[in-house]
């Protein structure tokens, strides 16, 4: 009970304390924070009334309002100052990080999306999830070359030129790697839903839909049964992609929301193959060849398999079964008070639309079903809104998506019962976060 | 007339929308690959040997390669766990001739070693030539490949120390991989269709009595992804949590 949070029942209300340090700087910060601090101080002395005030005033006024702020008072930017906008200094916390510990090489990693600070489905371009076999490289796009062979009557090459001449489609896509919560199998492990569920990223991919170049290629309707795709980087990324997968929504994409692929996320060209782990998203796609067998490659036959209790390897599973998680609040948060919250989330599936989410705040004794927002889309995010009063007491947020196959997203001992606690890949268990008395949220797992 | 004239080229338009009106073949788009081309890029070696060139490498070639381009990262004897997960290790004779590696089943084995898990030869001759050396990927040569095959399949016992493996003798290799039986493809993740193995129930009122904490974030852990005051907004429902300090209890 001596900590300083607790004992004012919630959080003191002085963001200014954390300011970038370039930003503290300023003398018009400076007096901001000085002003907070006064309104700050003040709060406490009202906290203590029956009632607390979500943003409590002495005197004549919020001095935020009373003194015009020189934003108010003087010119702004000019157009064109930044020729490629960037987000506000303050929004410099969301940031894609590492995980320590859990590689030992930064050009074999992960850098996790910030999910506790994104909202609606779309993940900013440059906040989508890293992962890296070999490093990443950004390769110029006049001398990239994409070529399909193997079972065609016309084994093909194409320059970036042919593929942005032929008919496009724009479609919007999770992309989870097929290791998210993997750290989660056995205990909790990380603190936060960064690192729990931040390798997964949901964008519009625009490109060509690998069908019409298979078709342009002549491939063999008869004995062609997969594609293998193979990346342009040092690894040269392979694996294999059954054939009906391959011609039904699989895109040879270039575009990432409205502008090219990033060079993190395989520019210029990446495989998009929706509801399917990462891995299959071969990116700086250089080939797809076609075969009656499947190619075993190293990311299908020594990583990405799941290991059973009985010591056997599940092989080529690829398909994200649906998953949910409460991304605010969550782990390593802090609730500003008691009272009014928006419990938000996302939900996926790789099989198809999530038709439902149910919320729980009690562990998952009694749920509630959200509110899907729109757009809901098959094998993309969907975001979950519920509405929820904090009472002040210990409670425990859940979600538990389910999609339109009928599929309900299991608790983790039903995981554990039939895949043990060792598989690593495709744990889409029901996520758990504890709210202490002090507003502390923090990852637990619940029986 | 007007009316339904509209009317049919509204159709027209709805019908091209969703199906891309694609043609069979895109006039002046793309070009034949030359066999050369095809050859540069096709490396790829399947399980039935299927794009393996022929040519052979001893055990010894590839100890000289490997003490020169991979021990300082997978270690002398491929046991290494400083940089990448060891190459050898855990695999026993038993294992050579069940074609299952026991000690996948131990929960308390430390860790899986790539000839633990592989059970495939062609995937170990295809990824050191298309990715090794880390640094240098594709630079060795189709002999240094074929050695250094054999060298780990050596520290594997799986082939004698004065083996030469070749494209004629590599099928012969596969049948003593010590986990060529520990594969399965009996699981729904493979296809949109794929039958799950696991479901929730939607259950919505008095679903448990009682909710047990089983697992919390261990103490050692709250600040080991830094200070998550750092990784949260300054502004909105919730602030990170100040992870700088030493928690109190």
């Amino acid at each position: 009970m001596s900590d300083t949070q607790r004992t004012v029942g919630r959080l003191v209300k002085a963001p200014e304390n954390f300011l970038a340090k370039d930003d503290a700087k300023s003398p018009e910060t400076m007096r901001r924070k000085f002003l907070a601090a006064g309104a700050a101080t003040a709060g406490l002395g009202l906290a203590a009334a029956a009632k607390a005030a979500s943003n409590p005033v002495s005197g004549k006024g919020d001095p935020n309002i009373l003194n015009l702020p020189e934003h108010t008072t003087g010119l702004g930017m000019p157009v064109a100052a930044n020729g490629y906008g960037v987000p506000s200094k303050y929004e410099k916390g969301l940031q894609r990080r590492e995980s320590p510990g859990l590689t030992r090489v930064s050009a074999a990693s992960v850098a996790f999306t910030p999910l506790q600070g994104t909202f609606g489905i779309i993940t900013p371009s440059g906040l989508h999830f890293e992962r890296h076999h070999q490093g990443w490289w950004d390769i110029d796009p006049s001398k990239h070359r994409f070529m399909i062979n193997g079972m065609v009557k016309r084994p093909k090459v194409y320059t970036m030129d042919d593929l942005m001449r032929l008919p496009s489609v724009s479609r919007i896509h999770f992309i989870e790697c097929g290791a998210n919560t993997a750290m989660e199998w056995g205990n909790v492990a990380v603190p936060t839903v960064q690192y729990t569920h931040g390798m997964v990223s949901c964008s519009e991919f625009t490109g060509v839909p690998l069908s019409a170049l298979l078709e342009d290629c002549g491939y063999d309707k008869k004995n062609g049964k997969f594609v293998l795709a193979e990346g342009a980087d040092g690894s040269s990324m392979t694996r294999t992609i059954p054939i009906e997968m391959a011609l039904d929504d699989v895109i040879v994409a270039y575009g990432m929301n409205g502008e090219m692929l990033r060079p993190e996320n395989g520019y210029p060209l990446r495989l998009v193959v929706p509801g399917v782990q990462g891995v299959s998203w071969v990116k700086w796609l250089r080939r797809i060849e076609v075969g009656d067998q499947k190619w075993a490659t190293k990311d299908e036959a020594i990583h990405y398999i799941d290991l059973l209790p009985n010591g056997m390897h599940r092989q080529y599973s690829g398909i994200q079964e649906a998953k949910s998680v409460v991304t605010s609040p969550s782990g390593g948060q802090l609730l500003l008070d008691k009272g009014f919250y928006n419990i938000t989330g996302l939900a996926w599936s790789g099989r198809g639309k999530i038709t439902r989410v149910d919320v729980s705040a009690d562990g998952g004794k009694n749920w509630r079903t959200a509110r899907l927002e729109t757009p809901v889309l098959t094998k993309a995010l969907t975001r979950f809104n519920i509405d929820w009063s904090w009472d002040g007491k210990p409670a425990i947020l859940q979600s538990r998506a389910i999609d339109d196959t009928g599929y309900v997203q299991p608790p983790v001992q039903l995981l554990r019962e039939v895949r043990g606690t060792r598989s690593i890949y495709h744990n889409n268990m029901i996520q758990s976060w504890r709210v202490a008395e002090s507003g502390e949220v923090s990852n637990v797992q619940v029986s | 007339m007007f009316k339904s004239a509209k009317l049919s080229l509204a159709v027209a338009a709805i019908a091209v929308a969703a199906t891309p009106n694609f043609v069979a073949a895109f006039d002046g788009i793309g070009r034949a690959a030359t066999p050369a081309e095809i050859k540069a890029w096709d490396i790829d070696v399947r399980p039935d040997f299927k794009g393996l060139p022929p040519g052979s490498g001893s055990v010894a070639k590839g100890q000289n390669v490997w003490e020169a381009k991979c021990a300082s990262c997978h270690g002398v004897f491929g046991e290494s766990n400083d940089v990448f997960t060891p190459i050898a290790g855990g695999t026993t004779p038993a294992d050579i001739k069940a074609g299952r590696v026991a000690n996948l089943a131990r929960e308390d084995f430390p860790q899986r070693t790539t000839l633990m898990k592989v059970a495939t030869v062609s995937t170990l001759w295809d990824y050191i030539n298309r990715a090794m050396p880390w640094t240098n990927p594709k630079t060795l040569t189709t002999e240094e490949v074929y050695a250094v095959t054999a060298f780990i399949l050596n520290l594997g016992d799986i082939v004698p120390a004065d083996f030469v493996l070749s494209d004629k003798n590599i099928a012969e290799v596969q049948k003593r991989m010590p986990n060529r039986n520990g594969m399965t493809t009996e699981h729904g993740l493979w296809t949109v269709k794929g039958k799950p193995d696991v479901r929730g129930t939607a259950c919505m009122k008095d679903c448990k009595k009682e909710v047990v904490v089983t697992s919390f974030l261990p103490g050692s852990a709250v600040d080991s992804h830094g200070n998550l005051i750092e990784q949260n907004r300054p502004i909105g429902p919730t602030r990170g949590l100040d992870t700088s300090k030493p928690k109190k209890n």
